[in-house]
């Protein structure tokens, strides 16, 4: 079944190049934990601008861990990642710069106006 | 201090305590250990024998430093003092105290020392608000530590409070049972440290015991900073006093965001309260500084570019380009009870970003930061046009979607009543204050400049010139007020003229938006007795209907404002009249001995004599430390011209002498002098020189 965290990195793995990334370059790893304990990783690649999503485990330069329902709501735009990762419902390890500009890939709340 | 208040500070994370170096918070009172927006620590008593101390002095060794003196007793009279304490703090992730009993007993003395401790957690905006908490709170002994935590959901905050000396632990502070020889002495350690997160991870505190290099995080040390900024030279010994005092206080405003991860510090916004990233105070205060500091100017552009806005988000008064207001990291932002994650609500912060970037470019020659935050500058000039104009007739205008938590007015003059008719009355919104308008003129024309030499795209600078050249031609036709002579202080919501007079004005200059024709007329004002006030320029002119010496925005003296109006005289070649600002804010320094206050009063200084100090709570404030600076800028006449440093002075009065050694700039190095009308007659070309030299 779709879920919003899968449409999110399906979208953004064809979604062509990203201008807004042109400065940065790593990887990100996403473990999110459903309710069953069971952790889905996704690997994001960065460079130049253009994205790579996978579903390897591999290691990475920044790490991110929450729980999928979490997840679910960041990427469907109900939650903002960084209120979220003050609340500790989003811990990061390793290059935390990183997440800077992937932050900007989260969609919008719908509920905005302009 | 305020208050007898001792602050001590390294980045975010300060200490406000009274003078004996204890801490006794209220849920309104401002004292305590504070972190990342958050008290990590409300109550921290020491008592000797069940006692509290008595203050003899408090040396501030560095802001981020302190030595309290006490001893026993309080209150009385005579002060037997048979034991000495002395309590020296320094602040580091937490604070590193080092306690030392001194005991002027002939005989062995035993003694009970206490240390009470207690967390309320307290985000700072409930400091300000007095708002109830939601979450749990904890206090546990584990392994001779006190731990004191705080839990709502996975939000996590922990203080852990430890001791170098045997302690006895309780979950209310640390017992000490003390024995000391005659004339002898005893001593301990106490850390503590805060942490965030889940599972709350232990961090050492930076500043260990006798440790002597002991520095904040800052990239550079202190002496370092202050090496590396260009020296003064002057016969006006308050002019050097007030430079120096600057310069500690900006090293003491530097501030490294979390998460950006740059490594490096702008200038945060204020101390202790607004110690944290704010686009348009870290702006105008990089511009201020560039001179003398420019890597400040360099990390701003980075980190606010960092965190320009992707998305529309009407909860943080988000669109995509523009750059942030504030940014915090307390419980309140965390719960998206406050929008500060970060929140967008500032219409200059975005066109400010554009000029920052040329500037700093002007100044450092650093084409590979224009290069790559090209991005980043177009995206912020693309606001302007396509988010900004909300009323569709070319000019910015401001009005916030987040209409619980939002700022009304998104300018500078942030406060209720700033922006009004010559009667008094308020607008509606949207509103179009005019300097908004100005700094959009200066943005087009210096992203103009940029995209041509160094983005290489002739296209787009053309288009920004066309609309600049558009944009000033309607500015000077519908802000012009014809019956007082001055641009209004903004466009209300009918498009109608919001006409009173303001030092906004000022702003406007800077700006370059101002046709040479109506200069004259709004110098004249600007120097005039109902904006002049002596020391500096009025926020609202005299004699308008919400004028009041003493009102936030409506009658003050702000010494920044008057540092970008004395540069916005210089560009329009006002050069004597800019003389005279830069000798009025530099007078009320003297008597502020070097720190100017946010604001002061706008009393005519031939009636009060002394500048009366706005109650505040906020200093040092970065962009009041900046204006001495600017200020320096504006006396010397320094202008970057191509790989050159033109230095063009006009001193005030009460400068005879003004050398400025070691400027830093993509010239390398230069130095600049100047002398004072009283001292010299010469002809005003050779009372400048450069001596160029080697980098």
């Amino acid at each position: 079944m779709a879920d919003a965290t899968t449409d999110f990195f399906q979208a953004l793995a064809s979604r062509g190049p990203h201008p807004e990334l042109e400065n940065a370059k790593g990887t990100l790893r996403f473990d999110l934990k459903d309710t069953g304990k069971r952790t889905a990783r996704w690997l994001v690649a960065l460079e130049n601008g253009s994205v790579t999503v996978s579903r390897r485990n591999a290691n990475a330069d920044c790490i991110v861990r929450a729980d999928k329902a979490v997840f679910d709501r960041v990427a469907s735009g109900e939650q903002n990642a960084m209120a979220a990762f003050l609340r500790g419902a989003i811990e990061v390890d390793g290059d935390q710069a990183l997440l800077l500009p992937f932050q900007r890939l989260f969609p919008a709340p719908s509920r905005s106006t302009r | 201090m305020s208050d007898g208040l001792v602050q001590i500070l390294d980045g975010n994370t300060f200490v406000v305590s009274d003078s004996r170096g204890d801490i006794e918070a209220s849920s309104t009172d401002p004292t305590g250990l504070f972190s990342f927006d958050t008290r990590f620590l409300s109550t921290w008593i020491l008592t000797v024998n069940g006692e509290r101390l008595n203050p003899l002095s408090v040396d501030d060794l560095q802001y981020f430093e302190t030595r309290f003196f006490l001893v026993p007793g309080t209150g009385t009279v005579y002060v037997d003092a048979k034991l000495s304490v002395i309590r020296e703090r320094a602040v580091g992730d937490g604070f590193h105290e080092e306690l030392t009993i001194l005991s002027h007993d002939e005989e062995p003395v035993e003694l009970t020392v206490r240390v009470e401790a207690a967390s309320d957690f307290a985000d700072l905006f409930e400091v300000k608000d007095a708002l109830e908490k939601k979450g749990r709170y904890s206090a546990r002994v584990e392994k001779r530590k006190l731990l004191l935590g705080y839990e709502r959901d996975t939000y996590r905050r922990l203080t852990t409070i430890s001791a170098s000396a045997a302690a006895e632990v309780d979950e209310e502070g640390l017992t000490f049972t003390v024995r000391i020889k005659p004339h002898g002495e005893w001593t301990t350690d106490l850390d503590v440290v805060t942490a965030t997160g889940v599972g709350g991870r232990y961090v050492r505190p930076k500043y260990e015991r006798g440790q002597k290099g002991a520095r904040p995080k800052m990239g550079r040390s202190l002496e370092r900073w202050l090496q590396d900024a260009p020296r003064l030279e002057s016969d006006s010994d308050s002019l050097k006093a007030t430079y120096r005092r600057s310069l500690i206080d900006l090293a003491a405003l530097r501030f490294s965001p979390p998460v950006a991860g740059r490594g490096s510090s702008l200038p945060a916004a204020g101390l202790p309260w607004f110690m944290t990233m704010f686009g348009r105070d870290s702006i105008l205060t990089s511009l201020q500084a560039l001179p003398f500091t420019p890597e400040l100017a360099a990390t701003t552009l980075l980190a606010l570019g960092d965190w320009q806005g992707s998305r529309t988000d009407d909860f943080r008064d988000e669109d995509p380009g523009r750059i942030l207001h504030e940014m915090r990291y307390g419980e309140l932002t965390a719960f998206e009870e406050r929008p500060h994650s970060p929140y967008y609500g500032a219409a200059d912060a975005t066109p400010l970003y554009v000029v920052l970037l040329d500037e700093y470019e002007r100044w450092s020659g650093d084409r590979r930061l224009v290069r790559e935050l090209e991005r980043e500058a177009r995206a912020a000039l693309n606001w302007i046009d396509e988010y900004a104009d909300l009323q569709g007739n070319g000019y910015i205008s401001y009005q916030r979607r987040n209409e619980q938590t939002g700022l009304e007015n998104q300018c500078w003059k942030d406060s209720w009543d700033s922006i009004s008719y010559r009667d008094g009355r308020i607008p509606g919104f949207p509103r179009a204050t005019c300097e908004l308008q100005g700094y959009a003129y200066d943005a087009k024309i210096r992203g103009a400049r940029l995209a041509r030499e160094i983005w290489k795209d002739s296209a787009y600078a053309d288009q920004l010139e066309r609309q600049a050249a558009d944009l000033k031609r309607r500015f000077n036709r519908d802000f012009w007020v014809e019956d007082g002579e001055y641009f209004a202080l903004a466009l209300d919501n009918e498009g109608k003229q919001v006409d009173a007079l303001t030092s906004n004005n000022g702003h406007l200059l800077w700006s370059g938006i101002v046709d040479k024709s109506k200069a004259k007329a709004v110098a004249r004002h600007l120097l005039g007795p109902r904006l002049f006030s002596g020391w500096g320029v009025r926020t609202l002119a005299e004699g308008e209907g919400r004028y009041n010496p003493i009102g936030y925005h409506v009658g003050t003296v702000w010494p920044f404002d008057t540092s970008f109006i004395a540069w916005g005289l210089r560009r329009y070649g006002f050069k004597q009249e800019a003389a005279v600002l830069a000798g009025g804010i530099l007078d009320a320094a003297e008597l502020f001995e070097g720190r100017l206050p946010e604001a002061f009063g706008g009393y005519e200084r031939g009636v009060t004599k002394y500048p009366v100090q706005y109650p505040t709570a906020c200093s040092p404030q970065a962009w009041s430390t900046g204006a001495p600076l600017l200020l320096m800028r504006t006396m010397l006449g320094l202008e970057p011209l191509g790989d050159h440093l033109v230095v063009d002075p006009s001193l005030p009065e009460s400068v005879g002498l003004l050398a400025l050694l070691d400027i830093p700039g993509r010239w390398g190095r230069v130095d600049a002098f100047a002398r004072g009308r009283a001292q010299l007659e010469e002809p005003a070309g050779r009372r400048a020189r450069v001596r160029r030299r080697l980098a």
